[in-house]
């Protein structure tokens, strides 16, 4: 893990404590879709895409200025069934996971709503290691933006819903061996809920 | 760098990040793997194509406890399963045979009967194999289970005879996934006395070739 991200998270574990106070953290559930995994083609055209699934976030951020900005770490974990799609026919073909860290920047919009944007990798872990990825998962570089609203509901706790977008080109080494060029770009867009440890 | 340009330069590489598709390679090397038959109607021939269906996966394979038997059909599962991307094809060992959808005995086949076909794999020395698939009169209709027969035909021990059951449980098992003919290029797995002990790139895109074809017959249990 970049030397970055360890100091970060560090921080938002409470290391420092003079930081401690103005570090936020929160936890979230939500359900994420995505676009195709890959299109191929054997006699007809077929796709794999991973179905809508549910997720988990769980995250933190630091204080950066005095403008309102924000460093901020988030990890995603989803897991579901992935499905072919050939013919108008679908069939699941098996339970995939991933896992997501993110590292970036948030600021304010508008009342208690939030932008943020950010880098990180993604990291697949399908449940069976057979067909795309017979030679195991696959970790990728991902790109991700977003929008947080906040609305107080206990004194320190602040109810926070969220959407998301990311985006990540996606092969395995599966793919490659058996002469698959380039790679698919997939685009995950979620929605999600739960609570944050306030910072005002 | 101006905002500008360092705005332009973002837009630049969020579109080349963006652009473009995974290209999938041609699967354009295949053999043929479909039955010729004489067609009921006397007239002409019919094509008989066959692969699993998605709602029998996995298929049951029973197999008689003769060593290296199980150990080599286990293996030669993996190896078939391994062969394709996107699920067309598992399958599993159970333990009753009269669910069997494939059969594998240890064995000279029986003698011929009009209602099946026979494919062999009598070259080799050491071993030899037989895939037994009974198609209805009508070639509408797999009658189910597929019989499996290796037969060794050298002592225990015998130098080749493990690697020759080994290659020919892959083989027959190839035959019983629906690849009903053998290819031409001694390459193959497939061909009629292999010499390769793995699936070839064209054995693969034979496979997953067949698995994307409508089947023309249904496999049924008597």
């Amino acid at each position: 893990m970049p030397r970055h991200l360890v100091f970060l998270a560090l921080l938002l574990t409470g290391a420092v404590p003079t930081v401690h106070a103005q570090t936020e953290y929160y936890a979230r559930i939500g359900a994420i879709g995505a676009t195709n995994l890959l299109h191929d083609v054997i006699v007809t055209e077929l796709t794999l895409r991973q179905s809508i699934a549910p997720m988990i976030a769980l995250g933190g951020s630091l204080p950066v200025g005095s403008r309102g900005y924000r460093a901020n770490l988030e990890a995603t974990l989803v897991s579901g069934k992935y499905h072919r799609s050939q013919d108008g026919n679908s069939d699941n073909i098996g339970t995939l996971r991933t896992a997501t860290l993110m590292l970036g920047l948030e600021g304010p919009v508008w009342r208690e709503v939030r932008w943020r944007a950010g880098l990180g990798a993604i990291q697949y872990w399908p449940a069976d290691d057979e067909g795309i990825f017979l030679s195991g998962g696959t970790t990728r570089f991902l790109v991700g933006a977003g929008a947080d609203y906040r609305r107080p509901v206990m004194a320190k706790w602040d109810l926070m819903t969220s959407l998301r977008y990311d985006f990540h080109r996606f092969r395995t080494g599966t793919l490659e061996a058996r002469g698959f060029s380039q790679s698919q770009g997939v685009s995950r867009a979620s929605l999600s809920v739960g609570l944050s440890r306030s910072f005002r | 760098m101006t905002p500008r340009v360092r705005l332009t330069a973002v837009a630049f590489a969020m579109v080349a990040l963006a652009c473009g598709d995974i290209a999938s390679p041609r699967r354009d090397d295949f053999y043929e793997w479909r039955l010729e038959a004489p067609s009921p109607s006397g007239s002409g021939l019919d094509t008989i194509s066959f692969h699993w269906p998605a709602d029998r996966l996995p298929v049951r394979i029973w197999v008689e406890s003769a060593d290296p038997l199980p150990a080599d059909v286990a293996r030669a599962i993996t190896i078939w399963r391994d062969v394709f991307l996107y699920g067309e094809y598992d399958a599993t060992v159970v333990t009753d045979s009269t669910t069997a959808d494939v059969i594998v005995v240890s064995g000279v086949a029986p003698g011929p009967q009009l209602s099946l076909t026979r494919l062999n794999r009598v070259m080799a020395p050491q071993c030899a194999g037989t895939t037994d698939v009974e198609v209805s009169d009508d070639h509408t209709q797999l009658r189910l289970p597929i019989r499996i027969y290796i037969n060794a035909q050298s002592a225990p021990g015998s130098p080749g005879l493990d690697a020759c059951l080994a290659l020919t449980v892959v083989h027959e098992l190839g035959h019983s996934i629906g690849i009903f003919r053998h290819s031409s290029n001694p390459a193959d797995l497939m061909y009629f006395d292999p010499a390769v002990t793995l699936p070839s790139e064209r054995d693969r895109t034979t496979a997953e070739v067949l698995y994307h074809v409508p089947s023309t017959v249904e496999p049924v249990r008597p």
